[in-house]
């Protein structure tokens, strides 16, 4: 493990950012702080680059087993990269990029050439080659962010920490720049950890994903775990689209709108619950045959994009939406006013 | 500063629409008022400053210099004001830095009191020295046991500059560097600097036109200053005479010439100041506009 956080606890006045967080950030991999604003996402990442102070006496940091708790920002060789940035307005691109490498005390910095070098394989690297002479101010959004990223390279970290890294950026150079940063992890293997919050942006690009929620660590695991499995409301609501019904549990089944099924996680339960199904989750026939279903109505069809999706009503007024595969759809020949047969695959329950 | 310059820069970019659709004899009569009142209350006592100072020739006017009692005056203010000036650089950068850069119980007091030597009359200031270190002052009986004269001295005229100057500095660098926030200095911690690296490579850069901008102003109010000097002065002629308060006893003694030959320096001075100035403006707007051509070429780049 590069990074171990155990039970930190962070506050500002009376107000509390984090609440007994642990979590561990595996070598080399890429992984994902994701939350809704307030979660305390940043403060976290602030926290493992001592950009924050820890609580006192609440909680540890390690790097690679070193406590690092009270080691301040410039000893822990960490490559920070802010979400404006944060480029020395003042400075070309080179001068940005070789920042790091000439406030190095004199012993450790390297010569002149040395640093030259160095500067000049790291913009070949982002793709800035021929920008060096550049001011920050005359560089677009996605340029800034590599050259930060470049900056940060500089010093060798032993971890990059990115503060929403493509939150400034247009959809477009958004979505071109994270596969990008995925790439470079690959060829880099850095120890990386990014804020985020967008699910799609943690789930495309992480090895792991921290979701996080209100100061506290909901889940941790891979986006396909995390996605598929959530262990809680928070999650299962946060991560996607869901359809939520209020429900009864007996023993292993859950009866909700007519129907009665197995929950996911095959425990036992009792009394009212809330039940959550996933859009793809459910299963449309153009008629009952005999298995557990619900009647349903359709109200809209929205048949552009790789899956049908369907806006249903079903018989006790309550509106759901359903996804299917678009020669699912097809087979099913439905259109608006039809009658449809729903049946649950798979139901959460927490 | 920053924002009346990028706005000035906005509307230098489009090409302004007339504001409104009054005849032109309106328009000429209004630019008319105002170009005559600029004249006769501008304009007018700076050539009346050099038309009497040249009255009786070159040779009275150069004459005026050459007299004790004037190069002490002289030679104090430029004295004084190297004083103040680089001590309120030093003070203002240090607040500023403190106020824009940390949070910490009491700032919102310091902002207010950083306000104070301009929100007091400049003689109320003066007699606030007298009131603390005159001879029926506070300091007064442990400073005469000492020997040390503060009132009536050198060292009262530099405390009150220093005090009337104060805020000239810090008040050019607040605002910028609010703006400028603490994300570099941020940026240049995680990347290993120092303290005072982060000082002299990161922050000093960022804020050196507004700090230049602060120091002409700083200078021009410190050779310039009357009222607060006036009265911790004392008046005593080849010591503890001002350029400003040379002038008025100048013109008290009705030496016209000298009086205006003298008051011609600071007239100089004033316009150096507005000039410099006007090419700091020039240097921020320029910094001002590459910042914001670069911000809407953000959208347009890849």
């Amino acid at each position: 493990m590069s990074i171990q956080i155990r039970n930190v606890t962070k506050t500002f006045g009376s107000f509390r950012a984090l609440d007994d967080v642990s979590a561990d950030i595996p070598t080399g991999e890429l992984v994902a702080l994701l939350g809704p604003s307030g979660s305390g996402k940043t403060t976290l990442l602030r926290l493992i680059a001592g950009l924050e102070d820890l609580d006192p006496g609440r909680g540890s940091i390690r790097y690679y087993e070193e406590d690092i708790t009270g080691t301040p920002v410039r000893k822990r060789r960490v490559g920070f990269v802010f979400q404006h940035y944060a480029l020395f307005r003042h400075m070309t691109v080179f001068e940005n990029v070789a920042f790091g490498l000439r406030v190095l005390p004199r012993g450790a910095r390297p010569t002149k050439a040395a640093i030259r070098d160095r500067v000049l394989e790291l913009l070949r690297l982002v793709q800035l080659d021929g920008l060096a002479g550049r001011y920050p101010a005359q560089l677009s959004g996605g340029q800034r962010q590599r050259v930060a990223l470049a900056r940060a390279l500089a010093v060798e970290p032993r971890v990059l920490l990115l503060d929403e890294p493509f939150g400034a950026l247009d959809a477009k150079v958004r979505t071109e720049l994270r596969q990008w940063i995925r790439k470079l992890h690959d060829e880099l293997h850095i120890t990386s950890v990014f804020v985020t919050h967008d699910q799609d942006e943690a789930m495309e690009i992480a090895d792991q994903v921290v979701v996080m929620n209100g100061g506290r660590v909901e889940q941790i695991g891979s986006p396909a775990e995390v996605y598929h499995s959530p262990r809680t409301e928070f999650v299962m609501n946060f991560l996607g689209q869901v359809n939520t019904f209020t429900g009864r549990a007996v023993g292993r089944d859950i009866e909700f709108a007519d129907l009665r099924v197995a929950a996911s996680d095959g425990r036992l339960r009792d009394g009212e619950v809330r039940v959550f199904v996933r859009p793809h989750e459910f299963e449309l026939r153009g008629r009952a045959n005999g298995q557990p279903c619900a009647a349903a109505t359709v109200l809209r069809i929205h048949a552009a994009g790789s899956v049908a999706r369907l806006d249903l009503q079903l018989a006790d007024g309550k509106l759901i939406t359903a996804e299917v595969p678009q020669d699912r759809f097809a087979a099913l020949a439905a259109s608006t006013g039809d009658l449809v047969y729903v049946a649950p695959r798979r139901v959460h329950v927490f | 500063m920053a924002g009346s310059a990028s706005m000035s820069v906005a509307v230098g970019a489009r090409a302004a629409p007339p504001a409104t659709r009054d005849a032109p004899a309106v328009r000429w009569t209004l630019t008319a008022i105002a170009l005559a009142f600029l004249a006769l209350f501008l304009v007018l006592p700076l050539v009346v400053v050099f038309a009497e100072a040249f009255r009786e020739g070159i040779g009275a006017y150069l004459a005026s210099f050459d007299d004790p009692d004037a190069l002490a005056a002289i030679s104090l203010t430029l004295l004084t004001a190297a004083v103040a000036v680089p001590l309120n650089v030093a003070f203002g950068i240090c607040a500023a830095w403190a106020i824009t850069k940390f949070k910490f119980p009491g700032r919102p007091l310091l902002v207010t009191l950083i306000d104070l030597p301009f929100a007091v009359s400049p003689v109320v200031a003066g007699l606030i020295f007298v009131l603390v270190f005159g001879l029926q002052g506070w300091l007064g009986p442990w400073l005469v046991a000492r020997d040390i004269r503060v009132i009536f001295a050198v060292p009262g005229i530099v405390l009150a500059t220093l005090f009337i100057t104060f805020p000239f500095v810090a008040r050019e660098l607040i605002p910028l560097m609010e703006e400028q926030g603490t994300e570099e200095e941020q940026a240049a911690m995680t990347l290993g600097a120092r303290g005072w690296t982060i000082f002299r490579r990161v922050t000093l850069p960022n804020i050196r036109w507004a700090l230049l901008y602060g120091v002409i102003l700083c200078n021009a109010r410190a050779m310039g200053e009357f009222g607060a000097v006036s009265v911790v002065s004392g008046h005593i002629r080849g010591r503890t005479n001002t350029l400003p308060l040379h002038v008025e006893i100048l013109y008290n003694e009705y030496s016209f010439v000298a009086a205006f030959a003298t008051a011609s320096l600071l007239a100089v001075l004033a316009i150096a100041t507005l000039v410099l100035k006007s090419l700091v403006e020039y240097r921020i707007q320029r910094q001002v506009a590459r910042a914001s051509a670069g911000a809407a070429g953000r959208e347009a780049l890849p």
